[in-house]
């Protein structure tokens, strides 16, 4: 238990050493960083947009009313965003396993998972943690609700879950380059691009696509869910506690893919 | 047992099979076809402490997949290795805190900081002790000269010296083994001799063992004792250089030149067996013979007796030569495999 702790102690200590560096050769290209953060917030706020033209036509969707749905809708921003500003390696995996660069991590006494998720810094992540942020506090003050101190704590723990479900579910995609072996690998995009469902409650939809974002690929667990917990929808309270469980369940299927990914890992010539 | 042990070592690469053009895409798409190559072929090796081994081959040999084998970037398909007692694929991690590698077709460095921070942070990787840090980052620093570019960003500084902030990379953590896949490729004279005259002084000196892949025939004179010749995915040669040369190289070129010409010179000498004669010019002769079959004086005595020799030369064979012709496939060397150190 000591050796364990001491070695996530460790590998945390070198990821921010690490993405210390990458943020300092980021920071040097500033007009680079400036324009993707502003791409970034530009994106979302017209999504916003949509989603207020909708809501003065139909007031509710499915019992769920307009800063109730914004919740949501932000939440996979907000995860979004920390995924990309800290984990942005993962989109980079197909790079490493491509190009034989990966050669390079496996002859580094640290930790693969480590070395692949610090690899990149993704400075446009900036942008959705503003606007992510900003719509979920707006929310939270348009709907009238009681906070705990425990309420409080566990709406931390359902935003952690709710990034390590997103970093998760994108390594694991992305680890998908171990065997689709070509420059242009759809695999994570399409992947990517179910979260495009999580942003609305998963009511409307039909059995088939509830089970695809609520347990395939669980993104419900990241908006729906924890909407669900917070604003006390009748009923789903308690399958909020299942989060961190779906959260630790992703992480352990991503580093099992990687594992396996790794077994048979090629190289390249050379 | 020895530091490195390599028991059947046996890499199998599955590669799809493709027609070309269009159609072959989408047929490949419905149904895929497979072909194996066998890239490493029951290899058998053994590698004491403190030796510099050179691993010569021509392109496609096994060499690459071998040093990606022994420091556990690929599994074996079948066979057995253990270094200092480690199985490397299972035990990676441990395996890469006492091994360095440089791959000389690409960097090790992190491509957007600067070389003295890429070494500040495998310092930390490798949890080496401050002092311990500042002793071998002043001794690599002094051999490689890293000042120069110490505080540039790998993308900035030239390939020479990026092969040389490779090397500190390599050596920074006292690794007990090093593998240099073509440390040289593409450099010159001057950084070369400066990165052999490196690798040289740190075995001496800290008696770091050495597996060297190269094309470069001066590395291997300067470097190293022993020779691990591959083809083909098998060992043809393991032994001594200097054994290889003796066993081997054993053709000799004898230049003479004449005073005056001598038209006959040249079909007398053809008739002695196992000689060939190529005339350059008139007072020009040039004598291929096997040292094994006949003596340089046996062939000057010849000559002497039918020509006036004015001055003459022998050239000796170059390793260069013997392992042109190894690759060639004209000099057969199955029969000293397993040679030993």
């Amino acid at each position: 238990m000591r050796l364990i702790l001491r070695a996530w102690r460790r590998n945390a200590y070198l990821y921010r050493r690490i993405m210390g560096q990458n943020l300092r050769a980021a920071l040097e290209y500033q007009s680079d960083f400036l324009l993707s953060v502003g791409s970034a917030m530009l994106t979302q706020v017209l999504g916003l947009v949509f989603l207020g033209v909708v809501f003065s036509r139909i007031p509710t969707i499915n019992g769920w009313g307009f800063w109730q749905i914004v919740f949501i809708y932000a939440s996979i921003f907000l995860t979004e965003g920390f995924a990309s500003l800290f984990f942005e390696g993962t989109w980079r995996i197909g790079y490493f396993v491509n190009h034989g660069e990966l050669d390079r991590i496996l002859l580094r006494p640290l930790s693969p998972a480590v070395q692949l998720l610090s690899s990149a810094i993704g400075m446009n992540g900036i942008g959705n943690l503003l606007v992510g942020g900003v719509m979920i506090g707006e929310s939270l003050t348009h709907v009238h609700m009681v906070w705990t101190p425990g309420k409080i704590l566990f709406s931390v723990i359902l935003l952690l879950s709710g990034i390590v479900i997103r970093t998760s579910i994108n390594f694991a995609s992305n680890c998908s380059a171990f065997w689709v072996k070509n420059a242009g690998n759809a695999v994570p995009f399409m992947v990517h691009s179910i979260s495009e469902f999580a942003k609305y409650p998963l009511t409307i939809y039909a059995p088939a696509l509830q089970a695809l974002v609520g347990i395939v690929v669980p993104y419900a667990f990241i908006g729906y869910v924890p909407a669900g917990y917070v604003f006390s929808t009748s009923g789903m309270a308690w399958i909020a506690v299942l989060c961190p469980l779906v959260a630790l369940y992703c992480a352990a299927v991503a580093g099992l893919i990687l594992r396996t990914g790794l077994r048979q890992y090629e190289s390249t010539g050379n | 047992m020895s530091l490195i042990e390599v028991r059947a070592l046996t890499k199998t690469y599955r590669q799809a099979v493709r027609q070309p053009g269009l159609r072959g895409a989408f047929r490949h798409l419905v149904h895929q076809r497979y072909t194996e190559r066998v890239a490493v072929d029951h290899i058998d090796m053994s590698i004491e402490r403190g030796e510099t081994v050179a691993y010569v081959g021509p392109n496609g040999a096994g060499k690459s997949t071998t040093i990606k084998m022994l420091t556990g970037i690929l599994v074996p398909t079948s066979g057995e290795i253990t270094v200092d007692g480690i199985v490397p694929h299972k035990r990676r991690m441990e395996n890469a805190r006492r091994i360095g590698v440089v791959f000389g077709q690409r960097t090790q460095l992190w491509w957007d900081i600067p070389v003295i921070e890429t070494l500040s942070l495998l310092r930390d990787i490798h949890e080496m002790p401050a002092q311990e840090y500042r002793k071998n980052l002043d001794f690599l620093t002094e051999l490689l000269g890293l000042d120069e570019f110490m505080h540039l960003t790998a993308r900035r500084i030239s390939l020479g010296q990026r092969m040389r902030a490779d090397l500190a990379a390599a050596f920074l953590h006292s690794p007990a083994i090093v593998y240099l896949d073509e440390p040289t490729i593409g450099l010159d004279i001057a950084v070369k001799e400066r990165i052999r005259g490196f690798i040289k002084q740190v075995n001496r000196e800290l008696g770091t063992t050495v597996m060297l892949t190269t094309h470069d025939l001066g590395d291997i004179q300067d470097l190293c004792r022993r020779i691990v010749i591959i083809d083909h995915g098998r060992i043809i040669f393991d032994g001594a250089l200097a054994e290889m040369t003796d066993a081997f190289a054993r053709e000799r070129v004898l230049h003479f030149q004449l005073r005056t010409p001598c038209p006959t010179a040249e079909q007398e000498l053809q008739r002695i067996p196992n000689v060939t004669v190529s005339g350059l010019s008139d007072t020009e002769l040039s004598v291929r013979f096997d040292r094994a079959f006949i003596s340089a004086r046996d062939i000057t005595g010849a000559i002497m007796q039918i020509a006036d020799v004015s001055d003459f030369r022998i050239d000796e064979p170059s390793i260069d030569h013997v392992i042109k012709r190894v690759y060639d496939g004209t000099l057969n060397l199955a029969v000293r495999k397993g040679g030993g150190a």
